[in-house]
């Protein structure tokens, strides 16, 4: 497929036509995820889960259970619960349905308890400002003081966590869906009473993780392990819908108050900002990144704590910290605008630190079409047109991992690493900088991913894969290249540094010499491997802006998308199609969280009670807007972080374009009707 | 889920038969399959006979899913949504049931999801569909809504129970002044008016269907200005929050006579008579007197901890069914 579809984006990366290589097999169904694995002969094993918010066990019928046709093994560990879908032990069954039916006969008796259901159970008031910050706004110009809160937000991801276990007696291999298949690997030679030289993890495909399948094989694969071991037979154990919204980790719900002073035009002086994460029943993961230091906020005291309650607790998720941050912090700078009678746009100009952000709001403004805003709440009309922005930035990371070239007799060429693809394109990638080193047609390159039996590579977490795999594959195929072109020289008696390989060809001092296939075939039988070579180190983070225009309903308060500009930055592009694929995935993720997502919990008794996609509502193909990706090509080199930049601004992007189009702010995700027709009465929404 | 037979019925008739077969504790029909999945997969229902009446109708095999019958619109049970949604006679005949069929659920849950399916699904309220809340729909001693989490329940009703109902046509049914055509039981039919009850005349269950009755098809009057308009949060597969539902007659830019009820408002759909009545007579050029009528919409309304909100959509809702009832532009359009 040509470029021609975003044409602002021809020419801007290594491949800009090629589409994801996997992308045919994951339509059609041919690639198969660990949930798509089920074994012949497997145990299919559930979790015993606690249904309220915090209840006392009180018994159940284990013996009923163990009596239901194909019920093989259940384990009932009675205890206190404090969340819902705390797990006390497993049923596993012969068959999925006799799974269900050994976890319905249990009948478990919960004495329930009283239960904390959010962070204003704990936190009722805002504490009194600090010395500091009530210098500076007694003696600034202007002031602003606001709360801004936002929901759980669950990773939601199509596949959910587990894993299917092909278990031999003295061999297995783990179909994982996981960020990290080493990571699985390290952690299952217990719970299979195998030598971690007797297993495989195998993980091609990752139906979404967004930071929750980080960090070893979790409960469900482990607990599958176990079942294998003791059986000696297949173990399959997948979260259902509901499980994988109450048990898999999110991002935490977060109050943050602000209380700054500024100046008439704009200059922020300073203040203090304080953050409550609400983290469930976990110790700690509540943090918000504000203020993100990316603007010019002067002398800002933070204080942060984390807030418990009877929830399951955050995972890392996309950006950790950062989107909820974001909101407030953009909306913040929008009403300091709005006090101070500034154009946001300009605000942001005078106060954004990063001199590349800077060009990408000159270029976001230009591409929204800014000029068309309105001031604030100017619009009279049922309909109004709101414009907003925000701005992401993320750090760098270094090569690293392992990585192997093979080149074979053929004319074939392996690239393998054992990182898996999250859905990311790590697949077409390695292939794109395999076929680019060496200078031959991506077709030649077979891409082997997802193997714990493969060159180990990164946990994808961080944004870090393609920073650290990249450059490490790179300097490996370059390094065969090196040993081709060496031999060949040897054989031919040439001098190596003449020769190249130039699409497919190889060069003498820029003519053509040999074709590829022939080349290939003077080389010994096992043909060439190369897993070493120098990666080449590319410094610096990534950047970027983002634009959002909608249209509000006033009557209504229903919101409509219209248009997100998505400029971002990720050093020399690789994909072009995948690239602007995870910046549109991480505008509609942020997108979602700004207008939809929300983990409901019941405030009596602390079930969720929208463990479903019915009512934990996700951004659908009729609220999309015109999502418009810009990948930023200027002055940029190496390969760095685009996984989760692009889903930071967008929530608080949208929430400015609100504020903008009925001049109140909206400072509660998500952006329902109801909040919106509050704030269009004034009231604190 | 646990073991069930499968019957496949040739005849509606056969299948009110197979309804009050003793062999059976719990048979149950099955259109679309979409309700009934949803509860098997919720552990809700043990049926232990499914009754597919998917491809079972009454009338002849050539007729039309829908269908002109006598100047009336008819609509046989197993229509689908989609076949309702894109009929050039309901579009003619009640573009208020088009309008509704079509702005329901997905794609997907239109194209087999029925026109009896649609009237008879139970509701979505999350308590009711949640296994572990003993409430008063399953017998239990509560309304967990009441005390809980009730953004998406009833404004109007004394309860005990505050769900709303969940079917777009049901509503559209009663502003074209619906029948409901049943075998089985010793009635041929009954209007759509007297299909549900409020929770207060019984709790488990909303419809006045008696056991071995099967809805063969469905009529309704020619109401050629009719509209429709639904207040959802997501505009892709959500139910409404709020929806409006009119029919009018006109004379010029004059409402002689209306009919105007609400749906995701009330256990029932919910008719709106002082609302029409105050529609009667009056001009659609007067925005100020339609949007006074339309604010009658709320009177008796007693909303919850949580949904207040809807008492300001419904009437902007019942202002715009009525103005694409009268095929006027409404103000929020491109």
């Amino acid at each position: 497929m040509p470029t021609t579809n975003r044409p602002i984006n021809a020419g801007s990366s290594m491949n800009d036509d090629t589409s994801r290589l996997d992308g045919v097999a994951k339509v059609t169904g041919a690639a198969k995820y660990g949930r798509d694995r089920y074994l012949p002969n497997a145990l299919y094993v559930a979790l015993i889960r606690c249904p309220f918010g915090a209840a006392e066990f009180e018994g159940c019928n284990e013996d009923a259970a163990k009596a239901i046709h194909g019920v093989v093994d259940v384990s009932v560990a009675g205890k206190e619960c404090s969340y819902h879908g705390q797990s006390i032990g497993h049923v596993a069954a012969d068959s999925p349905q006799a799974m269900v039916r050994g976890i319905s006969a249990l009948k478990v008796k919960w004495k329930r308890k009283s239960v904390k259901t959010r962070i204003s159970d704990s936190v009722k008031e805002n504490p009194a400002i600090g010395d500091k910050a009530k210098s500076i706004l007694d003696s600034a110009e202007l002031t602003h003081e606001a709360v801004y809160s936002t929901p759980v937000q669950t990773h939601s991801s199509l596949e959910t966590h587990g894993g299917a276990i092909d278990y031999t007696g003295d061999r297995a291999t783990i179909y994982a869906s996981t960020q990290g298949t080493s990571s699985v690997k390290d952690g299952l030679s217990g719970p299979l009473g195998l030598s971690q030289s007797d297993y495989e993890v195998v993980c091609e495909y990752v139906g979404g993780g967004f930071g929750s399948k980080l960090g070893g094989p979790g409960k469900e694969i482990t607990t599958a392990a176990k079942l294998a071991a003791k059986y000696k037979r297949p173990a399959y154990l997948f979260c259902n819908r509901s499980e994988e919204h109450l048990d898999t980790g999110n991002r935490p719900s977060s109050r943050t108050l602000v209380r700054v002073g500024f100046k008439k035009d704009g200059t922020i002086l300073g203040g203090e900002v304080r953050v409550w994460g609400g983290v469930g029943i976990a110790k700690g993961g509540g943090g918000a990144n504000i203020p993100s230091g990316r603007y010019q906020l002067g002398d800002i005291s933070k204080n942060s704590e984390d807030v418990s309650f009877n929830a399951g607790g955050p995972r890392a998720f996309r950006a950790p910290g950062h989107p909820q941050a974001a909101f407030a912090e953009e909306l913040m700078l929008d009403e300091i605008a709005a006090k101070a009678g500034i154009d946001p746009l300009e605000l942001r100009k005078k106060i954004v630190k990063d001199k590349i952000i800077q060009e990408m709001l000159e270029l976001g403004g230009n591409l929204i079409g800014w000029k068309d805003r309105k001031p604030n709440g100017s619009q009279k009309s049922t309909m109004r047109t709101g414009y907003g922005m925000g701005v992401t930035s993320w750090g760098s990371a270094s090569p690293g991992g392992e990585a192997e070239v093979v080149i074979n007799r053929d004319g074939s060429v392996e690239s393998r690493t054992g990182t898996q693809d999250i859905g990311t394109g790590q697949r077409t990638t390695m292939g794109i900088v395999t076929a680019d080193a060496i200078g031959i047609p991506l077709k030649m390159v077979t891409v082997r991913i997802g193997r714990s039996t493969l060159p180990p590579g990164p946990g994808s977490g961080g944004s870090v894969t393609s920073p650290m795999t990249a450059p490490t594959m790179t300097a490996a195929a370059k390094d065969a290249k090196k040993k081709l072109l060496n031999l060949l020289a040897q054989q031919l008696t040439l001098n190596a540094d003449d020769l190249d390989i130039k699409d497919g060809q190889v060069t003498k001092a820029g003519q053509p010499l040999l074709s590829w296939a022939d080349a290939c075939s003077k080389l010994p039988n096992e043909g060439i491997s190369s897993d070493g070579g120098k990666a080449e180190s590319g410094k610096g983070g990534s950047q970027g802006a983002q634009f959002v225009k909608l249209q509000v309903d006033t009557e209504t308060g229903v919101i409509r998308l219209n248009h997100v500009v998505a400029i971002q930055s990720c050093g020399k592009v690789i994909c072009r199609k995948t690239a602007e694929s995870q910046i549109i995935g991480g505008v509609i993720q942020g997108l979602s969280y700004a207008l939809f997502e929300n983990k409901i919990l019941d405030r009596n008794v602390g079930t969720m009670v929208n463990d479903n996609f019915e009512w934990y509502k996700i951004l659908g193909p009729s609220d999309m807007p015109h999502i418009e990706p810009v990948l930023w090509a200027k002055g940029q080199t190496g390969i760095r972080a685009l996984g989760e930049p692009p889903t930071i601004p967008t929530a608080g992007a949208t929430a400015c374009a609100l504020f903008n189009a009925i001049g109140h702010p909206v400072r509660n995700l998500p952006l329902t009707p109801d909040k919106v027709l509050l704030a269009l009465e004034g009231g604190v929404a | 889920m646990n073991k069930f037979s499968m019957a496949q019925p040739r005849t509606p008739a056969e299948a009110a038969t197979l309804l009050v077969d003793k062999r059976f504790s719990l048979p149950m029909l099955k259109a679309g399959g979409i309700d009934v999945v949803d509860h098997l997969k919720e552990g809700l229902y043990q049926p232990d006979l499914l009754i597919n009446i998917r491809r079972t109708r009454a009338g002849d095999a050539g007729t039309a899913n829908v269908s002109e019958a006598g100047g009336k619109l008819r609509i046989e049970s197993s229509a689908t949504l989609a076949d309702i949604a894109v009929s050039e006679v309901a579009l003619r005949l009640a573009p208020v049931l088009a309008q509704a069929a079509g702005n329901a659920a997905s794609p997907q849950v239109r194209n087999v999801a029925t026109a009896a399916g649609n009237l008879l699904q139970r509701p979505r309220c999350w308590y009711y569909r949640h296994e572990q809340f003993d409430c008063l729909k399953k017998g239990g001693p509560t309304c967990f809504a009441i005390e809980g989490e009730n953004r998406y329940h009833a404004i109007f009703g004394d309860g005990p129970c505050h769900i709303v109902h969940p079917s777009n046509l049901a509503p559209a049914m009663w502003v074209c002044n619906g029948t409901i055509h049943v075998i089985g039981g010793d009635r041929a039919s009954l209007p759509i008016a007297d299909l549900f009850h409020m929770p207060e005349r019984g709790v488990r269950d909303e419809h006045n269907l008696k056991p071995g009755e099967v809805v063969t098809h469905l009529t309704c009057e020619a109401s050629p200005k009719s509209g429709f308009y639904a207040v959802k949060e997501k505009q892709s597969f959500d139910w409404p929050v709020v929806a409006a539902f009119a029919v009018l007659a006109l004379d010029g830019p004059t409402i002689t006579s209306a009919r105007i009820a609400a749906g995701a408002v009330a256990p029932i759909p919910w008719p709106l008579p002082n609302v029409a009545a105050a529609l009667k007579n009056l001009s659609l050029d007067d925005d100020v007197g339609l949007r006074k009528a339309c604010a009658l919409a709320t009177e008796g309304a007693k909303p919850m901890s949580e949904n207040g909100y809807k008492l300001k959509l419904l009437p902007v809702a019942v202002r715009r069914a009525v103005l694409i009832a009268a095929g006027r532009k409404m103000e929020v359009e491109a």
